[in-house]
């Protein structure tokens, strides 16, 4: 047992942050302070599951992937997906809860499977261990809001945040620019790199750009972009959203495409997030930890 | 002799190669009717409505490709009726008298699958295959940047895509054209296929792998980039079984600028 007038040590709070606080503040005269670090991240979940707005499905990728959700949160960063130099990074900043909107451990239901004894997968799963951090994914329910934060976040780094269309919460009505211009643009604005890849003619005229980031699928693309001239595309594939497009140059409507990747393409909807959870949870600093396009193309 | 009739003599080689028909797979007719007179034939990595008019002014009205003709993997039609990009494709199908079947699911049962052996051909690497596993090619030592630069040189590539250390050393390779490459691993330096998705997988594997000082790197070609080469080797076992009709491979090409 403690002594009389001692407060028991949070079980999450580890021995370098124990350190680092000093056994002083851990006295009762120090309870305010610790009362404030004593955001677990289970609560700091609850607190978000009570305000997204959307009712939280029974079938969900979001939830935790790593960590015990018992620990005390110093911070958090959100990231498009939780990369170990993502995590390093979050880590060296003081930030044990990482919010993702990708996988962990490369797929879907995070199930290493044949990578179970892999040394990359065992590496990043021990620098988790080690510094105690806690991976929460938040991509259903993120993606779920309407209008979807996504793509309005992106809209917002293009430069086109008052242009979006009343009649399709995914379209922008631009100034006219050209499909050439317009990837020159979108290059420049996104720091996109390899994943930049284009369909159609560049002296094609742009009025209407249908927005479409993370997965581009293409009963989305075929309804919506009948009132777009260009779909700004996260991830398309190629025998669906790509040979739509390709078709439509047969037709009296030719369409194009930008397709940034989709890791790019959700970067400012994962900045979007960090500042809509400083809003709700202002015990611990929260940050946006940027994503660089993870693609290169020969010069 | 009818589309029908090709594609029954299609069953019965395949048979006689030892691969059983399958129903309910991916290989179907998907536009035209079948008991159209079959004047020629074009194989193709993808239906494109680009590659049906090539098809049709060259006078080979039955298009057997390896892909969808109409955007999804089953080519399924409900929701495209009134699309007036769906309907374009069908009228251009219908006035032409095409006949569009695909041929997926039993041209990768083939053995070798002719889709691997189309893309290593196709980037020069028959004679590094290895023979202990189809996939793996032992190629000379050599970095990934040097190794991107010279499949990008040779294939025309645009849209290649990379990741991993432009630096790091290369040499063995796991070649998987199409969709859903083979799963990085401690057991190759580099996969080499069509494209993969991009949340978590092969990209999120060799970001880490970097990080955790074990480099891997991934290559994507593209999706007809890596199986378009494969229809030639289908064009050539076609003239094996169907002598008489013209047979020609017509590319879909790269779909991106």
């Amino acid at each position: 047992m403690l002594p009389s007038g001692m407060t028991k040590i949070p079980r999450d709070l580890s021995r370098r942050e124990f350190v680092a606080v000093g056994g002083a503040v851990l006295l009762s005269a120090g309870a305010p302070r610790l009362a404030r670090l004593e955001l677990t991240a289970q609560q700091a979940i609850e607190r978000i599951r009570a305000r997204v707005g959307v009712p939280w499905r029974d079938t969900t990728v979001d939830g935790f992937k790593a960590g015990d959700p018992a620990t005390v949160v110093t911070g958090i960063a959100t990231v498009v997906m939780a990369t170990l130099p993502a995590l390093r990074q979050a880590a060296a900043a003081g930030r044990n809860l990482i919010v993702t909107f990708e996988p962990t451990f490369y797929s879907g239901n995070e199930d290493p499977g044949s990578r179970a004894s892999d040394p990359v997968y065992l590496a990043k799963k021990a620098f988790i261990d080690e510094h105690r951090l806690v991976v929460w994914r938040f991509s259903d329910h993120w993606g779920a809001r309407v209008p979807n934060e996504f793509a309005s976040a992106l809209a917002g780094a293009l430069g086109w945040a008052d242009l979006r269309t009343a009649d399709n919460l995914l379209v922008y009505a631009i100034p006219s620019t050209t499909l050439g211009a317009l990837t020159e643009h979108v290059r420049a604005r996104l720091g996109v790199k390899g994943s930049l890849r284009v369909v159609g003619t560049p002296g094609m005229q742009i009025r209407r750009v249908l927005l479409s980031p993370g997965t581009t699928d293409m009963p989305g693309t075929v309804k919506n972009l009948s009132q777009a001239d260009v779909i700004v595309s996260g991830e398309p594939r190629e025998w669906e959203a790509v040979e739509y497009v390709l078709d439509t140059a047969s037709t009296n409507q030719p369409k194009g495409m930008i397709a940034v990747g989709r890791l790019v393409s959700e970067e400012p909807g994962v900045r979007a997030c960090a500042a809509w959870l400083r809003t709700l949870i202002t015990e611990v600093p929260v940050e946006a930890i940027a994503t660089v396009d993870p693609y290169w193309r020969i010069a | 002799m009818t589309a029908e009739a090709v594609v029954a003599r299609i069953k019965a080689q395949l048979a006689s190669q030892g691969v059983a028909w399958r129903e309910g797979g991916r290989d179907t007719f998907k536009a035209g009717r079948p008991e159209t007179d079959v004047r020629g034939i074009a194989t193709s990595g993808m239906s494109t409505f680009d590659v049906l008019r090539r098809a049709a002014k060259a006078g080979h009205n039955l298009v057997i490709s390896h892909e969808p003709t109409f955007y999804n993997d089953r080519d399924v039609t409900t929701d495209l009726e009134t699309d007036p990009v769906y309907r374009a494709k069908q009228q251009f199908v219908a006035e032409q008298q095409l006949v569009v079947w695909r041929f997926h699911d039993h041209a990768h049962a083939l053995r070798p699958d002719p889709l691997i052996a189309g893309s290593a051909r196709a980037l020069g690497w028959t004679s590094y295959a290895s023979p202990a596993d189809p996939r793996v090619y032992v190629l000379p030592a050599t970095t990934l940047g040097e190794l991107a630069s010279a499949i990008a040189r040779r294939l025309g590539d645009r849209g290649i895509r990379v990741v991993g250390n432009p630096a790091m050393k290369v040499s063995r390779v796991v070649l998987g054209p199409g969709y859903g490459m083979p799963p990085l691993s401690a057991a190759a330096d580099v996969v080499v296929g069509g494209e993969i998705g991009e949340s978590g997988g092969n990209t999120e594997y060799a970001l880490d792998a970097a990080a955790a000082g074990q480099p891997k790197a991934m290559i994507m070609l593209g999706h007809m980039m890596s199986e378009d080469h494969g229809m030639q080797e289908i064009a050539d076992w076609l003239r094996t079984f169907l002598a008489g009709l013209p047979i020609a491979f017509i590319p879909a090409g790269e779909p991106f600028a």
